[in-house]
C-alpha cells in the first residue's frame, strides 16, 4: 500500500535534499520529540539560523518529515512500500535509505503514541486487597462476618484513579472463576482461528 | 441494655392479664416481630378481630414497646436468662415469658439478619461480567491485532439506591495480573479460615 503524498507535502519535503544527512538525521530526531512533546519553536530558531534559512522553511520540513513518519507507522506500510511512496520525491539513494532507516528505528515508539489517542476507557492499573473481618456494628454486636477490601487503580488519559470496594468471600470466587474463564476464551479454537486469519 | 421507662410501661402493661388475655398477648407478640421482619407487613397488623376491644393507644404503646425491646435484645444477642431476667422484673408470669422466649427463638436468625445488614459499607461488587474483542484499528492506528478486555463489576452502595457499574479495559497480561491477585486474597482468605 502506498503512501499518497499532496502538494503541499512533497514541497515542505522538498527542503530536505538541501541539507546534508546529518542535518535530517537531526530533523528526525526532532520530528519524533516534537511527537513525544509537542513543538519547540526555539528549536525551530536556532537550526534556522545555522542553515540560514526562515525557520518557517525547518517548521515546514519538520512538519512534513513528521507526517510522513506517522502516516507510515499508522499503516504500518512494508519497507518496499515506504520505499516506493517516497520514490515519487526524487530524493537520492542516501536520503531515501536515511528516511527508511529513520522510519524502521521509530515506528514502534508512534505507534504507542497513536494508540494513546484513540479514545478509551479507563484501564486496568494495579489491585491491593486487604482482608477484613467485622466484629460489630452500630446494629449488631458479635459479629463475625469476613470480607474483602479491594483498592482498585485505574488509569485514565494520564489521570490515576482509585476506588475503593468491598466484596465478600462467596462473591470473590466466583469473581475469580468468571475471569478465569475469560482469560481461557482467548485459548479456543475460535480465537485462535480469528487470530490466526485476521492479518 | 438500657430501655427507656416507656417501654418498661408498655412491658408492665402487657403483663396484666386484665389488660391482655392470653390471646391478645399472643397476638400482640406476633404482630410485633412480624411488622420488624415481614418486608410486607402493612399497617393492619394489629387490626385484628380479637385486639379491637383494646384501647388503641395502649395497643400501640404496647406493640412499640415489644418492638423495642425485640431489636435491643437482637442488637445485644441477649440469651434467654437476661430476657427472663428482665420480663420477671417486669411482672410477667411464668406462661408469657415462656411464650416470649420461644417467639424469639424462632425468630432469631432472621432478626440478626436483618440489623445485620443495617449500616454503612464500602461499595460491595456483587458481580462481574466481561467481554473480550480483537482490536483490529482505530483512524489513528491501523493494523494493531491484538485482543483486549473489557471488565465490569456490578457494585451496590448503601448511600444511595442506584447501582453504578465500573467498567475498565484491560490488555491479556493486565487481566492475568488482576486474576492472580484476586486468587492471592482468596487463597489468604482459605488460610484464614482454618487457623
Amino acid at each position: 500500500m502506498l503512501l499518497e503524498l499532496s502538494e503541499e507535502h512533497k514541497e515542505h519535503l522538498a527542503f530536505l535534499p538541501q541539507v546534508d544527512s546529518a542535518v535530517v538525521a537531526e530533523f528526525g530526531r526532532i520530528a519524533v520529540e516534537f511527537l513525544r512533546r509537542g513543538a519547540n519553536p526555539k528549536i525551530y530558531e536556532s537550526a534556522a539560523r545555522k542553515l540560514n534559512v526562515s525557520s518557517d522553511t525547518v517548521q515546514h520540513g519538520v512538519e512534513g518529515l513528521t507526517y510522513l513518519l506517522t502516516e507510515s507507522s499508522k499503516l504500518m506500510i512494508s519497507e518496499l512500500d515506504f520505499q516506493d511512496s517516497v520514490f515519487v520525491l526524487g530524493f537520492s539513494e542516501e536520503l531515501n535509505k536515511l528516511l527508511l532507516q529513520l522510519y524502521l528505528d521509530n515506528r514502534k515508539e508512534i505507534r504507542t503514541i497513536l494508540s494513546e489517542l484513540a479514545p478509551s476507557l479507563p484501564s486496568y492499573h494495579n489491585l491491593e486487597w486487604r482482608l477484613d473481618v467485622q466484629l460489630a456494628s452500630r446494629s449488631l454486636r458479635q459479629q463475625i462476618k469476613p470480607a474483602v477490601t479491594i483498592k482498585l487503580h485505574l488509569n485514565q488519559n494520564g489521570d490515576h484513579n482509585t476506588k475503593v470496594l468491598q466484596t465478600d468471600p462467596a462473591t470473590l470466587l466466583h469473581l475469580v472463576q468468571q475471569l478465569e474463564q475469560a482469560l481461557e476464551e482467548m485459548k479456543t479454537n475460535h480465537c485462535r482461528r480469528v487470530v490466526r486469519n485476521i492479518k | 441494655m438500657e430501655l427507656s421507662e416507656s417501654v418498661q410501661k408498655g412491658f408492665q402493661m402487657l403483663a396484666d392479664p386484665g389488660s391482655f388475655d392470653s390471646n391478645a398477648f399472643t397476638l400482640l407478640l406476633r404482630a410485633a416481630f412480624q411488622s420488624l421482619l415481614d418486608a410486607q407487613a402493612d399497617e393492619a397488623v394489629l387490626d385484628h378481630p380479637d385486639l379491637k376491644h383494646i384501647d388503641p393507644v395502649v395497643l400501640k404503646h404496647c406493640h412499640a414497646a415489644a418492638a423495642t425491646y425485640i431489636l435491643e435484645a437482637g442488637k445485644h444477642r441477649a440469651d434467654k436468662s437476661t430476657l427472663s431476667t428482665y420480663l420477671e422484673d417486669c411482672k410477667f408470669d411464668r406462661e408469657r415469658i415462656e411464650l416470649f422466649c420461644t417467639e424469639y427463638q424462632n425468630n432469631k436468625n432472621s432478626l440478626e439478619i436483618l440489623l445485620g445488614s443495617i449500616g454503612r459499607s464500602l461499595p460491595h461488587v456483587t458481580d462481574v461480567s466481561w467481554r473480550l474483542e480483537y482490536q483490529i484499528k482505530t483512524n489513528q492506528l491501523h493494523r494493531m491485532y491484538r485482543p483486549a478486555y473489557l471488565v465490569t463489576l456490578s457494585v451496590q452502595n448503601t448511600d444511595s439506591p442506584s447501582y453504578p457499574e465500573i467498567s475498565f479495559s484491560c490488555s491479556m497480561e493486565q487481566l492475568q495480573d488482576l486474576v492472580g491477585k484476586l486468587k492471592d486474597a482468596s487463597k489468604s482468605l482459605e488460610r484464614a479460615t482454618q487457623l
